[in-house]
Order: structure tokens, then sequence, then C-alpha cells
């Protein structure tokens, strides 16, 4: 049945990848929910939160709050929040409780600007997307806010867009707000879906490679035909360095990637079908996926997938 | 600026009044910090025994989670547990879900499908939980309804199909959702004839630690302790229907209490988790006394005053820092230790009026100890360095005080009575002793 799972737990959403992004450049980072959000986000889905605080609040939105769209009382505990926390812009960042509502975000921007001093990022991500369709997004908000319509080149200093915990896991690449407001000037490597999304933003050529895959590839022997199941860009990365593999991904599937023989997939069966269909001799991916693919008698070499698994 | 965490000390609440205590160190007030003990406290689903290990209290049941994917990100954390695993299963909702409703029609085709797939393993269940979240809430889902057309198409099956709702934003409403998930779990149970020597412990999920109050039940004669968290299949659950009274330890199980005098006749004794060694015996006392039974509290009694007196002898100043993630009431675990001749420096916990009354007390004996709310933007700047304490209780506690030992106290296995007092002891003693 269409979007129902039986063995695999759901994949990290929009608002996580939104706050991913946004993590540890120095905002106050306020999830408009009602707290079991938040608790996905930090007690699950930032690895970060886990070493240092940050300053990344649930709006403790109430039956109520939501009923009556009480925006004003929200702006109002921000705005409190915002002169007691030494911030360098507020974000604001959606969950299903304001797609629910049709939360106005421009209003609120308008709002919230009238009571803070400092920028106000609204993120309309509503949990049901998937991280990297928020990482997108983020990166969206934070380029129109921040970058510099004309920066200096910086010679060799490569920047390194959508390497996240969520799809990175503990090998993350942080990007700092200095970064956004030159990033104009600086050599882009896109290393994941988001990453393609917020270079194609600069308006100027951008490699695209990840690094995580370039390791596999250094410390594994891979032959035959191969399936990747994983960020896109990991796959890409592999198919440049050789491997005769095909794409299959949750995630999103860009046009520049694609190749015959790639696909994007929704749903259990779909990665069953093409893990059993016979005509791989290995799979890279997940070993969370395995249990889908009881009937592959092949090689199956882990990638763990953060975004996927919750797997570091 | 130097940035500071926003603090009250015991004497300044006293002062300003039940009435008049400060929004910083309520609920609800404001933004809420991401902190440990928020995580656990503001969010149903994401710690130790939220809405969806609670709903798979009842033995033989498996969960459908109906929620957009955000709403059930953290579960693998759950599933991961072998007791856990084949257990939850998700329906996700999409954007035109949330506009159309649509969901809602496909959800019995979806726990048919799951009960298929169980039953080709072998694994059939008794009881399908139907989880629903925040986006229900708003959009007003009639859940008994759909649980009632889901036991239509598994007819065949005699499967039960009960709701569950992990809606956050009910936090502070009058059935919160750990109320709620509790009522829903004893909805299961059936009338049937009572059995006079059975008595149902009704609290947590886990069970009560074996120990003294079971003792002092088995003393009474009665035969039968059934707890939900000891029932291994669901006719073992089934038969806490039979119990001649149940004893509530605590509060969010008194609705479902309540449900249960109603449907199935079964009273109930409500008992309250304390760690003043009077303040038990007056417990016990009230449960005799109600039961009609006879309870000889002397040695236990005599047993926890002695492991007090043993760890203030060996450490006469032994200073605390209290958090809210743990098996106890923080402040009145803090009077405890205060009228036992402790020092509590610091507690870092929400305080509801209620609770005003154990402050009070506090600032008697303890003026200056300090009251901070960990949902308080302003904790993003707490400093431990001012604080003088030995000891942390309290998992959120270690969080604040990294550098001292900590007494979590907060496994799901729950503590009471006279033995918990014994046994908190015993642990600060334990920890302190790694420590030197």
């Amino acid at each position: 049945m269409k979007g129902l799972r039986k063995v695999l737990t759901p994949f990290a959403p929009d608002q996580s990848g939104a706050v991913s992004v946004l993590y540890n450049l120095g905002g106050m980072i306020v999830i408009i929910d009602a707290g079991g959000c938040t608790g996905n986000v930090c007690g699950f889905d930032e690895p970060r939160w886990h070493g240092e605080r940050a300053a990344v609040f649930s709006a403790g939105l109430r039956d109520m709050d939501a009923i009556l769209g009480r925006d004003a009382l929200l702006v109002s505990k921000i705005a409190s929040a915002a002169q007691r926390i030494d911030a360098r812009f507020v974000a604001l960042v959606g969950t299903p409780v304001p797609a629910t509502i049709a939360t106005d975000y421009k209003a609120l921007k308008r709002m919230l600007e009238k009571k803070v001093d400092i920028p106000v990022l609204t993120l309309p991500t509503d949990g049901m997307r998937l991280y990297d369709s928020g990482e997108a997004t983020a990166y969206k908000e934070l380029f129109a806010t921040f970058a510099k319509d004309e920066a200096r080149e910086t010679e060799g200093k490569e920047l390194i867009l959508g390497a996240t915990p969520l799809t990175c896991g503990e090998k993350y690449t942080d990007v700092t707000l200095e970064d956004i407001e030159g990033i104009r000037g600086r050599k882009i490597t896109a290393a994941s879906a988001s990453g393609i999304e917020a270079a194609k933003l600069t308006g100027k050529d951008y490699e695209i490679r990840s690094t995580s895959a370039e390791e596999l590839i250094a410390s594994e022997k891979i032959e035959g035909k191969v399936l990747v199941c994983h960020d896109e860009v990991f796959g890409k990365t592999l198919r440049d360095n050789g491997v005769d593999c095909d794409i299959a991904t949750f995630f999103t599937l860009h046009d520049e990637i694609k190749r015959e023989g790639d696909v994007k997939i929704t749903e259990e069966d779909e990665f069953t079908a093409l893990a059993e269909s016979g005509r791989y001799d290995v799979i890279i991916a997940d070993s969370a996926l395995k249990k889908l693919a009881k009937g592959f008698t092949g090689r199956w070499i882990d990638a763990p997938f953060f975004a996927l698994s919750g797997r570091k | 600026m130097r940035r500071e965490a926003i603090t009250y000390t015991a004497k300044q609440v006293a002062e300003l009044g039940r009435d008049n205590i400060p929004s910083e160190l309520l609920s609800g007030q404001g933004l809420v910090y991401s902190s440990p003990a928020t995580l656990a406290y503001n969010s149903p689903g994401a710690e130790g025994f939220g809405v969806k290990r609670a709903g798979l209290a009842v033995p033989e049941s498996v969960m459908l989670i109906v929620a957009p994917g955000c709403c059930g990100r953290n579960t693998s954390i759950v599933s991961s547990m072998p007791q856990y695993e084949d257990r939850f299963f998700y329906l996700m909702m999409d954007e035109t879900d949330l506009v159309t409703g649509r969901h809602l029609n496909r959800i019995p085709d979806a726990v048919s499908e799951v009960v298929s797939f169980l039953d080709g393993q072998g694994k059939a269940p008794r009881v399908v939980m139907i989880c629903i979240t925040c986006v229900d809430a708003l959009l007003g889902t009639d859940m008994e309804r759909v649980c009632s057309a889901c036991e239509e198409k598994i007819a065949d099956t005699g499967i039960r199909v009960r709701p569950c709702y992990m809606y956050a934003l009910t936090r502070e409403g009058r059935r919160p959702p750990m109320v709620h998930v509790r009522q829903t779990l004893y909805s299961l149970l059936a009338p049937m004839e009572k059995d006079p020597r059975s008595v149902n412990i009704l609290g947590n999920f886990a069970p009560l630690a074996e120990g003294e109050l079971q003792k002092h039940l088995l003393a009474a004669g009665v035969k039968n302790i059934r707890q939900i968290g000891t029932c291994e299949t669901y006719d073992e659950f089934l038969k806490m229907g039979s119990a001649n009274f149940n004893i509530v330890t605590n509060p969010e199980v008194r609705a479902a209490a309540d449900d249960m005098t109603k449907t199935l006749g079964i009273p109930y004794i409500e008992l309250t988790r304390v760690y003043g060694v009077r303040q038990v015996a007056l417990q016990y006392q009230a449960l005799a006394q109600a039961a009609g039974i006879t309870i000889d509290l002397e040695d236990d009694k005599a047993d926890a005053e002695q492991a007090v007196f043993d760890l203030k002898e060996k450490y006469p100043d032994l200073t605390f820092n209290i958090g809210e993630c743990i098996n106890a009431d923080p402040f009145e675990l803090s009077l405890s230790l205060l009228r036992y001749g402790f020092k509590v420096d610091e507690i870092y916990a929400t305080l509801a009026p209620e609770k005003f009354k154990y402050v009070a007390r506090i600032a008697e004996l303890s003026p200056e100890t300090k009251i901070f709310c960990n949902m308080e933007p302003t904790m993003l700047y707490y400093d431990v360095s001012s604080s003088h304490a030995h000891i942390s209780l309290g998992k959120d506690a270690a969080y604040y005080c990294p550098g001292i030992p900590n007494v979590a106290w907060n496994e799901d296995i729950q503590p009471f009575g006279f033995q918990g007092i014994k046994d908190l002891m015993g642990r600060i003693d334990a920890a302190m002793e790694v420590r030197s």
C-alpha cells in the first residue's frame, strides 16, 4: 500500500534538514511546534545537540494557540526570548501544526521584524517532505538574506555545501555565516542533493562530489554491476570513479545526475523489486535496507545514511 | 553583555506566593529551551515511556502510527530494542491527506495489511493501537469511528483496534497524552467475575520494583498482584479486570482508574511516591485503613532511617543539585533531603502551582536554594561554576553539572516506599564512592 511502512522507520523530515543547515550559524532557531518536533530534531536528528548547547527552541504551541491562530502571542514570546539571547538572526521553522492551520509566514516575519533588530528567516517546512527539501529551503533563505551580490574571489578556498550530519553523519562540514555572505566569491562543491540546489542559487559553476563515497572507493574493491541506494551525489561520485552502478534514491534525483537505470523510489516494495531483480552483483546501501532485500544473494556493502536509518 | 540563566531563590518564590509564581518558572509561558528535560517532558514521544512505548505496554499489541513522517522519526530508537521489533508500523501522511483527510479512508486497509504481514510471520497481534498526532487533533478526527471501521475490516480475526493520541498540543490540558494513553490501555479490560484476592497496581508502564508494597499485600492475604508491565500475555493482562481493588501510584493513571471504577466496578486507593520516611509511613497507614488490612511498617521504616543516617554520617554536608528527569517529584525530594539535614543548592524543574507547598517549606529550611526552569530560554547560558553541590540527582541534572557525580534515578523500573528511600541513599553513596 502506498505510504505504508512495514520495515523502515520514517526518514529525516524537512524540518530536520532546515535545522541541520542553520544549526551552527549563530542564529536563534524557533521550531513552530508543540514540542514533539523539537524533540525529534534535537533528540534524534541533530547529533551536534548532544555535544554543545544551541539556541534551538520550541514555540511550545498549545491547542488553543493553534485553534485561535494566536500569531501575536507567538511573536511576543519570540521577541521576549530574543531580548535575552545573543543571536545573529531568528529562524522560524515550520512543522505540521502551522501547515494544518495555514500559518502566514510572511505576516509572522513582518510582525517579528518590527520587534527585533536582527534578520528574520522563515522556513515553511511541514514535516511531510524529506530532509533534503528542508535543507534546500534553508540555503535559499540564508542566501536571500545574507549573501552579498558581489563578493571578492577567494582563490582556492573551497566551500562545501550540503555536507550536513544528515547526509554525512559524523563527517559533516559546517559552513559559517561569513561563508554564506561571501559565497559568490567561493569555489563551491555540492556534497548532496541539497548542496546542488544551494550551488545553483549562486549562478556559478560548481563541482559535485561526495568525500564519503570517495573514501568508500578507497577502502573497498567494488566489482560487477552495482545498485547504490543513498544520496544521489554519493552514487554519482561512485560512478565518476569507475563504479558501474545504477542509483536508486528515496530522496531528490536531479536531471543532471540521472542516467539510464537510475530511479527515484518512494515505497519499500520498489527497493525490494530492484534489489531482488537479479540485475545486481553488489548493493551499496545502509544496512537498514537489508530486511527489504531478503532475496538478494550478492555482496552488500554497508553505507550508513543517517537521514534514512538514523545510523551514524 | 554577560548573559545568565534566570533563577529565583526558594525564599523569593515563597514570598511572591502561590498565585504569583514568576512566569520564567512556569510551563506554557514562553518559548521552550531544548534541554534534555524539556525533550522528555514536552515531547510525548521522545524519551522513556512516551506515548509510543506506552501504547505498546499491552502484551501482543502492535502500533500503526498514522502521521506525517516527522512524528515517527525518532521511533527508530525504540524499534531497535528487541521487545519492539516488528511492533511499529507507519502510514505516512502527505500534504494532500492534510487538506482532504483522505488518509482516514486508508487506515482500515493499512491495518488489514499489517495484520496479514504479521500473520505471515506467525506473529499475529491481539491488539492494534492506532497512534495519531497533532495534525488529526486539529482536523478533529473521530478516531473511535475509524477504529470501529478497522475492527469491522478484520472482524474475522477478533483483533481489537484502539486509538492512541500523541497530541503534544494538549500537554497542559485536562487529558494530556500520558493520561489519555493510560485510559486507552485499560479500556481494553472487560467486566469479569471479581477475585477478592486480586489487586492491580496501576501507575507506570514498567512495573514497580519487586519489594515491600507487594510484600505487605501478600502478607494481608492478596494472592494475585498484577501490573501491566509484568503481564506477559494479553490473556494475563485481561485478568486485571478481575481485581478487587486498584492501587494507583501515579496521578496520571487516576482518570483510567476512575474509568475502571465506572465500567468494571473496581475501586481504587491512591498512593503518592515520596521520599520522606514519615510521609511514606502515612501512605502505608492510609492504604491499610482503606483496604482494611494490617501493615507492619517497623522493619522497613527502620531500614530506611538507617540508610539515611549512614549517608548523613558519612557525608554530613552533602549538597545536591536536583533535576526533574527523575523518579521523584524534584521539589518533594529536595524537601525530604533538607529535612534529613542535607543541603540542596539548585533545583532544575518546572514549578506548577500545586508544587508551591513544597517550595514554601524549602524556603523555611533553605531559603537560598535556587530554582531554575528547564524550559526557560536563558538556560542556554546556565553556568554550574557558581554551584557548590557535591552530587546531582536526575538525568537532566547531569547535563547541567558535568563535573560532579550523578545519580540518574530515572530507570523504567519504579522505586517506591521505604525501599525507594533506602535504594536511593545506597546509590548516592555508591556514586560518591566512585568519585573518591
